[in-house]
């Protein structure tokens, strides 16, 4: 479903501040897989998601999606394939905007925007029903503007716009970080539900080992800019964060470096 | 100055106030909606008013020239949209730089500085000499206020399509709009397009109007246009809710821009205050739902962090 | 309510009737000046002492000043029409154009315009508006300076025509003149420049043709006279300026207007409209009344021209006047102006 084939990127090539955030890195996702990510600080788990949405353009190697080459394409024109959630709650909604305007801008994700009305009697009984499903009470405030929203609330819709129209893959971005414990843990599952009901091939960064074993049918760890550690199906199932610690010591020579990860 | 006066200077002061009013409509979609300052009006409008007037004096009939003066507003606005998303210039370099070249492309428009359009030779649509005494459906007020409910009609008709949406959404967020699939690009340029059209629109009228087009009366353009904006906002922003009506308030904001300004004139202020004045309006009615937040909030109701 | 109404009605009323009165005793005169300028303002005191001379205090003049801003013209006037004044003066071309937009009966009389044919849009202008509008005209005599040229330079054979390419007037002007040199054997070649940029450039290039360089009343140009002069006068090159403040920063001499006695001439005029009752449409545009041939000390010199006798000196005049100060407080040469007007 999803191919990353030797993909480097390097950030102020030529200066002194020049990063190697991606190298050489190798990623093969099968139809309705959902693997989760880990690793330590700058190991390159954001820049990977970036490289898949096309924020900008890796300097080596190619990037398929169900069998197309997406390489070049620009980011509004992948996002198609593509549904996403970010770490920070700003930034998946327009504020200025209506909830279900924000929905029926994700409803039409992929197809051209056409001078038919922005939003159909029909598709906002469907919004309702979505929105019910969250269980933050939404459905009764539709037309608010989602600049009115907690943060939480506002992931929660964020999830529900980027799986609405059901994507290739879903790229979840520390989505739950920013969030307190008692919201992120909602989140969370509401996550887990969605990805399971609609079978989704899922790609989400996570800081906490815990909720990286707990979910998903597969974990990889990243390490300097490509993937150092991929277990799935029943070793998976048995891991510890402890061996989780111990093999990436091992795989990479070091200590497992995250200010948060060690914390949660 | 007496009542009387001012009461008969009052169908000059709206209709100038209804002009600029729809010019500042031009300046709410990119500033409010899209989040763009644009500074190309200062020149899209007087090529708006070249256009029109010039075609006109070369014996084009009204409303193609009107047209032809709303299409090279849209130009305009479609240079400054590539100057930022083609060439990566930013936003207020953008609008600079087209503001600057539009000074010698107006001054190529009219072949000189100043171009009269002289309301007894042709029968313009609105002129200061169509305020009284002519039948109400060819008074000046009368079409400039026909002419932005068309406006605010057609407006409010497209941000409501999927193409509108998707403009709004581009405004409010580009990391969304990207992920939602939308070319924010593309979305930029047409906006800045609308916007500069409108703009010259207003121009074609207010040359009429006043009987000229001059390649200096764009001169401050946006701080009238933001005024008109922030003056609506501050005073009817609370009723105004819908964007329909938002837009009203834009233009009542104009009207009551222009009625301050007309006022000021007729009371005979020093002229070399005119211009402080009319920034202490602007800076008067910005200053207004500052000091409401500051001192007469209400305990307000957050959005709770807490409950997701 | 109604009673509230009734009163704000008759109160209208009541002042509306006070007004009237008012306006059998004394006129009101609405000036509209587009921007604040020497030559703007001089126009306009003339104007107001040519009046004020012979009514007195039964004139009110409403004066109100644009402040560059051509739009605001509209509203001014939209005042004065509202007021229902006796007369306006349009003072410089918007000023002019929005009047004549605003009222078809109040008399309108412009002055510091340069043309009204093209100001009004006139075609085929004949030197009578036909309408409610008149006034005078700030052009200096084309020919005569052509003629000044040869008069101080009977050697010259090529002369370079420097202006700035967006100002219309300037292009007016620079035809008419090469036109007039052409009639004695001069030839001539334009030196249009688009901004200060160029100015100095197309100076050094006007400098390689020319023999003498001929700089019309051009507003750009006025402003740049510091870089013309540095140019020129190390090159060798003398310049006939269309006006005083060109002429005093780079220019050999000029033939000067005053704007003062512009706008005393336009004071007449409507002197002749509101107490002989004169018909406006049928009133020809005047032009300045007199002109004085006027030279730069300095640069003359420097060139060793021969100044002929009905020459004055830059300033000199107004060092006499500084001289007589308190014996002619007033009169017609109170305020000689020589800046050139903003249009």
């Amino acid at each position: 479903m999803l191919e990353i084939r030797n993909v480097s990127k390097t950030f102020n090539p030529g200066t002194i501040n020049a990063k190697t955030a991606l190298d050489n890195l190798n990623l093969t996702l099968n139809a309705g897989d959902f693997v989760t990510v880990i690793g330590g600080n700058g190991a390159g788990k954001s820049t990977m998601l970036n490289a898949i949405a096309g924020v900008w353009k890796p300097d080596a190697g190619s990037i398929h999606i169900d069998g197309t080459n997406v390489t070049g394409m620009p980011e509004y024109r992948r996002a198609r394939f593509l549904g996403r959630v970010f770490q920070d709650p700003m930034m998946g909604t327009a504020a200025d905007m209506g909830i279900e305007e924000n929905l029926a801008l994700a409803l039409r994700r992929g197809q051209r925007r056409t001078m038919r009305w922005g939003i159909t009697a029909s598709e906002r009984e469907m919004y309702r029903e979505k929105l019910k499903m969250l269980n933050l009470g939404l459905e009764n405030r539709m037309t608010s503007k989602v600049g009115l929203l907690s943060g939480g609330q506002r992931q929660a819709l964020t999830l529900l716009m980027a799986t609405l129209k059901q994507p290739k893959v879903l790229l979840l971005d520390e989505h739950t970080a920013a969030l307190d414990p008692k919201t992120a843990a909602l989140v969370l599952q509401l996550s887990d539900q969605i990805i399971r009901e609609n079978n989704l091939t899922t790609l989400m960064i996570t800081h906490n080992m815990h909720d990286a074993i707990q979910h998903g049918n597969r974990l990889i760890m990243m390490h300097e800019g490509h993937v150092i550690l991929d277990i799935s199906g029943e070793a998976k199932k048995k891991l510890t964060v402890e061996e989780l610690l111990e093999q990436f010591s091992v795989a990479s020579g070091k200590q497992f470096a995250s200010d948060r990860a060690l914390l949660s | 100055m007496s009542l009387t006066t001012l009461l008969a200077a009052m169908p000059g002061a709206i209709s100038q106030g209804v002009i600029w009013g729809i010019m500042a409509i031009g300046v709410y979609i990119t500033y409010k909606v899209l989040d763009f300052s644009d500074l190309t009006v200062d020149g899209s409008i007087c090529t708006g008013a070249a256009v029109c007037v010039v075609l006109m004096i070369n014996g084009v009939s009204l409303p193609i020239a009107m047209v032809a003066a709303v299409a090279a507003g849209m130009l305009t606005g479609l240079v400054t949209g590539l100057f930022h998303t083609f060439m990566g210039i930013p936003a207020i370099l953008a609008g600079i730089l087209t503001q600057l070249s539009l000074y010698s492309v107006n001054l190529k428009i009219m072949g000189k500085a100043n171009q009269a359009i002289n309301a007894r030779n042709y029968d313009l649509l609105v002129s200061m000499q169509k305020l009284r005494n002519v039948p109400f459906y060819e008074n000046t007020i009368f079409i400039v206020l026909l002419f932005s409910a068309v406006m605010i009609a057609v407006l409010y008709w497209f941000f409501g399509t999927e193409a509108g949406c998707s403009l709004r959404a581009t405004g409010s967020n580009l990391n969304m709009s990207r992920a939602q699939g939308i070319n924010t690009n593309f979305n930029k340029v047409l906006g800045l397009m609308i916007s500069n059209g409108i703009v010259a629109l207003a121009g074609a009228l207010l040359a009429q109007y006043q009987g000229f087009a001059e390649v200096q009366m764009g001169r401050g353009a946006i701080v009238i246009g933001l005024a008109a904006v922030i003056i609506g906002e501050a005073l009817f922003g609370k009723i105004f809710r819908n964007f329909a009506l938002r837009m009203v308030s834009v233009i009542l904001g104009g009207i009551v821009y222009y009625i301050v300004y007309q006022t000021v004139i007729l009371f005979g202020l020093d002229p070399d205050l005119l211009k402080m004045l009319s920034a202490l309006v602007v800076a008067t009615f910005l200053a207004v739902p500052h000091w409401k937040n500051k001192w007469f909030a209400k305990p307000a109701k957050k959005g709770g962090t807490d409950h997701a | 309510m109604k009673k509230v109404l009734a009163l704000v009605l008759v109160a209208m009323m009541m002042l509306g009737s006070v007004c009237a009165v008012a306006e059998d005793t004394t006129y009101t005169i609405g000036i509209c000046q587009l921007v604040q300028h020497v030559a703007l303002d001089a126009a306009t005191q003339g104007f107001r002492d040519a009046i004020t001379e012979v009514l007195g205090d039964k004139v009110v003049f409403d004066e109100k000043n644009a402040f560059g801003d051509s739009p605001t013209c509209a509203t001014i006037v939209n005042g004065f029409v509202s007021a229902n004044v006796d007369l306006i003066l349009a003072n410089a071309t918007p000023a002019l154009q929005a009047a004549a937009s605003a009222s078809y009966d109040i008399p309108i009389l412009g002055t510091s315009v340069t043309e009204y044919g093209v100001a009004l849009e006139i075609p085929d202008f004949t030197g009578v508006v036909g309408y409610n509008v008149s006034g005078t005209s700030d052009l200096a005599p084309l020919d005569q300076q052509a003629a000044m040229i040869v008069e101080l330079f009977p050697e010259a054979k090529n002369v370079g025509l420097l202006f700035c390419s967006s100002e219309p007037n300037s292009a007016y002007q620079v035809k008419v003149v090469a036109e007039e040199l052409a009639k004695v054997g001069i030839t001539t070649k334009d030196f249009p420049f688009s901004d200060l940029n160029d100015v100095a450039a197309v100076t050094t290039a006007a400098c390689e043709f020319s023999d003498v360089i001929y700089v019309p009343t051009d507003n750009t140009v006025a402003s740049a006279t510091g870089i013309v002069d540095g140019v020129c006068r190390p090159a060798g090159v003398p310049i006939i300026a269309g006006e005083e403040g060109i002429c005093s920063g780079c220019g050999v001499a000029t033939l000067s207007i005053s704007y003062y006695d512009l706008g005393y001439a336009t004071g007449l005029m409507a002197l002749r409209i509101l107490v002989d009752g004169e018909d406006i449409t049928k009133m020809p545009i005047e032009y300045a009344p007199n002109f004085t041939k006027k030279y730069n000390e300095e640069i003359s010199a420097e060139f060793g021209v021969t100044i002929p006798e009905d020459y004055i000196a830059i300033g000199a005049e107004e060092e006499a006047e500084a001289a007589e100060e308190g014996e002619t407080a007033e009169g017609t040469e109170a305020a000689e102006e020589s800046e050139p007007a903003a249009e």
